[in-house]
């Protein structure tokens, strides 16, 4: 055999890029970092190429207030009130359920086969976990924004100092955070998107409407009382609907740290381990 | 010598069932190596281990001199990946895929959309630039697929039936494109089904089944072994007498297909003739008689029974 003995770096070709005669060293924190920005990027991409995306993201939130603030509050007779308390329960449905996204687009990188492309790239391993996590959280404040803008556009009204306002925003937001390392937990084990998206709907759904976000639980019935008040999620709702309307918050504000911090130490670890095992 | 891919003894299993049971071969730098096979016969596995995706249960493999378990980081640098696993983002365009991957790489956002015009123009996939990967037809996205593997110029390039399913137009695109990456200096390591593709392409062929290597060397070299046409005949009776007349006349075992086709190896054409003949003396007349090119199974038999083994001590 003839072959020269070692490997050898290809000559570039001329499209301009001379100086680039090695592939670059890209790992490290600073790499994992802006790996994981460009990777964040391309997750919130797909919103401008297909616009029925972005209206759909943003219809959502919308179509929520419609439905919870004016039409059932409407059912109630005192819409007032009834926005005053259905609102933060919507921002809280809408913000929960987005965290669904984050489980299904990594089962789709799964399936799909995009995540061994990365896999076999000179990247971070934490960098496609890092862009997904911060897309989301991007998207959810999106969410949270335009259902607020809309709660306000139906009669609602924020009641409290802005930093109280402020703050009860961001304890969602935190919240949803946490939740969305379960979506990435169920993500990564899932075996295909449909069965994902199974799965996040039976946690999601009793979740959100088994709670004080729709119905205070003292005028639910029997079983249904005692599964909303020990609901974390109403905790979440009844804390960030004190703080937008300044309210007294009451426990809400520390159960629901309590329990983002445990979903966060819980469920960190295992999306860790679960992507490790599939990156194997 | 330094091997570009070198893969000695490798052993993968899942389970209770290994995927390679000890397979060895190596490609020389700027060699096309071909790596032959059905589907479940361990090429998969063996591209995976190369490209770090999994770690070998026992053996060694090495990229560029470097072994993929104890440098997988160098190895990355080193290889591009391509086929059957390695995908597109679907909701990006073919621009976007190529961006992202040159940013990934570390290049400027300059150089990352310089780099992606060259290739879509190189792949042909200037007019489809800007469309959704989701939208693209089979070989389009195979085009693409292998131009984001090759964004960071790999000196070696892992191919996993890259034309599987692809109408021979496609097919054709992309050999041109093989041999091209292959004149620039890259060395290529394709796995294939098709008997025909590793012959277009490789310079040197590994023919792997069931997690072990059943023969190995250039295509000339496995054409001559398989006999590169077949004679198949199908008696319409005596189908024992003209077996055994094949078997005489040729030398060689036939084999039995479906509906009493039998079917040889044809080294020599003149074989055929003498075949017709000495079937007609025996007064065996024939339903249906051809000459074709071996399947990937007949090549298969041929080679594993007419060689001991092609592994190396």
């Amino acid at each position: 055999m003839t072959a020269a003995p070692t490997t050898r770096v290809r000559p570039t070709d001329d499209s301009g890029e001379n100086a680039m005669t090695a592939v670059p060293s890209t790992t490290g924190h600073r790499g994992a970092l802006a790996q994981g920005m460009t990777l964040a990027w391309r997750s919130l991409v797909p919103l401008r190429n297909e616009p029925g995306r972005l209206v759909q993201l943003l219809l959502q939130p919308v179509f929520m207030v419609v439905v919870f603030v004016l039409m059932f509050g409407a059912m109630s007779g005192d819409t007032e009130h009834a926005a005053r308390y259905l609102l933060p329960g919507v921002l809280t449905q809408v913000a929960l359920i987005s965290t669904n996204t984050t489980g299904m687009n990594l089962a789709e990188d799964i399936v799909n086969g995009v995540f061994d492309r990365f896999r076999s790239m000179p990247i971070a391993r934490s960098a496609p976990l890092i862009g997904r996590v911060t897309a989301d959280a991007l998207t959810t404040t999106v969410i949270i924004v335009v259902a607020l803008a809309a709660g306000l556009a139906a009669g609602f009204r924020i009641t409290a100092p802005p930093l109280e306002a402020l703050a009860g925003l961001a304890l969602l937001l935190l919240f949803t955070l946490a939740l969305s390392w379960v979506s990435a937990w169920l993500g990564l084990k899932a075996k295909s998107v449909a069965s994902m998206q199974g799965m996040a709907t039976a946690v999601l759904l009793p979740l959100t409407f088994g709670s004080s976000a729709f119905i205070p639980p003292a005028n639910l019935p029997g079983v249904l009382r005692w599964w909303s008040s020990l609901n974390p999620i109403s905790h979440l709702a009844d804390a960030v609907r004190a703080l937008l309307t300044g309210t007294p918050v009451g426990p809400h504000v520390w159960v629901t740290l309590a329990w983002a911090a445990a979903v966060t130490a819980c469920f960190v670890p295992l999306a860790v381990r679960a992507y490790a095992r599939r990156i194997r | 010598m330094t091997y570009a891919i070198e893969v000695r003894g490798l052993v993968k299993r899942y389970g209770d069932k290994a995927a390679l049971a000890g397979v060895d071969f190596a490609a020389p730098p700027g060699t096309v190596l071909g790596v032959l096979g059905p589907n479940g016969a361990g090429k998969t596995t063996a591209v995976r281990i190369l490209a770090t995706l999994v770690s070998p249960d026992e053996g060694r493999a090495a990229v560029g001199g470097h072994d993929v378990v104890k440098a997988p980081a160098v190895v990355r640098k080193l290889t591009g990946l391509t086929g059957q696993y390695a995908s597109v983002d679907e909701k990006l365009t073919g621009r976007q895929n190529l961006v992202m991957s040159g940013r990934l790489l570390g290049m400027s956002r300059a150089t990352a959309r310089g780099r992606a015009a060259a290739l879509l123009g190189e792949f042909g996939l200037e007019d489809a630039a800007d469309r959704a990967a989701g939208s693209y037809s089979g070989g389009m996205r195979r085009r693409l697929d292998l131009a984001v593997s090759l964004v960071g110029r790999p000196s070696i390039v892992f191919m996993d039936e890259p034309t599987t399913g692809l109408d021979p137009r496609a097919r054709a695109d992309l050999w041109r494109i093989v041999r091209e990456q292959v004149a620039g200096g890259a060395t290529v390591l394709l796995t294939t089904q098709y008997l025909e593709e590793a012959d277009q392409l490789a310079d040197e062929i590994v023919l792997i089944d069931h997690g072990v290597v059943a023969a190995r060397g250039t295509p000339g070299e496995l054409k001559a072994r398989a006999g590169d046409r077949r004679l198949e005949i199908r008696p319409e009776h005596d189908a024992e007498k003209a077996e055994l007349i094949l078997a005489e006349v040729t030398g060689l075992t036939p084999h039995r297909g479906e509906n009493g086709l039998l079917s040889v190896p044809l080294l020599n054409p003149a074989v055929s003739l003498a075949v017709f003949l000495r079937l007609e003396e025996a007064g065996v007349s024939l339903a249906e008689h051809a000459v074709r090119r071996p399947t990937l199974d007949e090549a298969f038999l041929a080679l594993t029974d007419t060689t001991t083994s092609g592994r190396t001590p």
